[in-house]
C-alpha cells in the first residue's frame, strides 16, 4: 500500500489510546463511534449490522492477541481503519484463545472490491511481526501508533 | 536401511486451487485453520514461489488475501502430512456456501 493511502484510511483522529469497553460487542461499538465521529460513516446501524454479521460468520480473533472486526458496507464513504488497544485484553473467541489486546475496526465501501481484501491481508502481514505488536502495545501517542502502522504498511 | 529410510517423514507439497468466491476469508479461513491444528505434521500454505506462512495461524493465513480462484501451495511435513494435505485441500475445495453455520 502506498502512504498516501493509508495516510487517508487511519487518520489520527481515528486512533484511539483510552481504554476500550471490555466486552467484544461493545468495544466493537466504541471503535465505530470513533469512526462515526470522525464523519466517515453514513448509517452506523448500517455499519453495525455488517460488523456483526461478519463477526457471526466466524470471529475476527485472528490470534496472537488481535482482532481484526471488519466489513464492507454501503455505509461508509471512504476505507476506514480505527484502531484501539485493551490493556487486559478482550475475549475474541480467538482460535489460540489469546485475549485481543490490539484491536483494529476496518470499514470499507461497499463498491471497494479488492480493496477490502488487501487492507485485511497488509494488515494481518505487518502484525506477524513481534516487533510491530509490542511496538503498538507501548506506543504512547496516537501519532507515535499511526508511524508505526504506516512503516509497517509501506 | 528401508525401516531407518522409511522413518524420516519427507516434505510433500500440493497446489490447490481455492473455491470459495470471496477468497480464504471468514468461514472457509477458520475451516482450514481448524483442519491444519487437527494434525501433528507441520503445515504451511503461500502462492507460489513466495514464503508460505503457518497454516495453523489465523493471522497468517488471512495475510495471504488469497482470492476465490488463487492457486496456494500447501507444504506439509510430519507422519500425518497426507491426511493433512487431503484435508486442507478439501476444505480450499469447498464453495463458500457449503460450510456449515457452528
Amino acid at each position: 500500500m502506498d502512504e498516501a493511502t493509508i495516510d487517508q484510511v487511519i487518520t489520527e483522529d481515528l486512533i484511539v489510546l483510552e481504554e476500550p469497553p471490555a466486552n467484544k460487542e461493545d468495544a466493537i461499538e466504541y471503535m465505530l463511534d470513533i469512526a462515526v465521529e470522525a464523519g466517515r460513516v453514513t448509517d452506523r446501524e448500517a455499519a453495525l449490522e455488517a460488523v456483526l454479521e461478519r463477526e457471526r460468520q466466524s470471529t475476527t480473533g485472528v490470534g496472537k492477541g488481535i482482532g481484526i472486526p471488519h466489513a464492507k458496507t454501503d455505509a461508509m464513504t471512504e476505507p476506514t481503519v480505527v484502531f484501539t488497544r485493551s490493556t487486559e485484553g478482550i475475549d475474541f473467541d480467538s482460535m489460540d484463545d489469546r485475549p485481543a489486546k490490539l484491536l483494529f475496526l476496518l470499514l470499507v465501501p461497499a463498491e471497494g472490491g479488492e480493496e477490502h481484501l488487501g487492507i485485511l491481508s497488509s494488515l494481518s502481514r505487518a502484525l506477524m511481526h513481534d516487533e510491530v505488536r509490542e511496538n503498538l502495545l507501548t506506543a504512547d501517542s496516537s501519532a507515535t501508533v499511526k508511524s508505526i502502522i504506516v512503516d509497517a504498511l509501506t | 536401511m528401508n525401516e531407518v529410510h522409511d522413518s524420516i517423514p519427507q516434505m510433500i507439497q500440493r497446489t490447490v486451487t481455492v473455491v470459495p468466491e470471496e477468497g480464504l476469508h471468514a468461514r472457509p479461513a477458520s475451516a482450514f485453520v481448524e483442519a491444519a491444528n487437527e494434525y501433528e505434521a507441520d503445515l504451511q500454505v503461500g502462492p507460489h514461489e513466495e514464503d508460505p506462512v503457518d497454516a495453523r495461524s489465523m493471522l497468517g493465513v488471512t495475510s495471504l488475501g488469497a482470492k476465490g480462484g488463487d492457486e496456494l501451495v500447501i507444504y506439509a511435513d510430519g507422519e500425518d502430512a497426507e491426511a493433512a494435505l487431503d484435508a486442507l485441500e478439501d476444505v480450499l475445495s469447498t464453495p463458500e456456501d457449503e460450510f456449515d453455520d457452528e
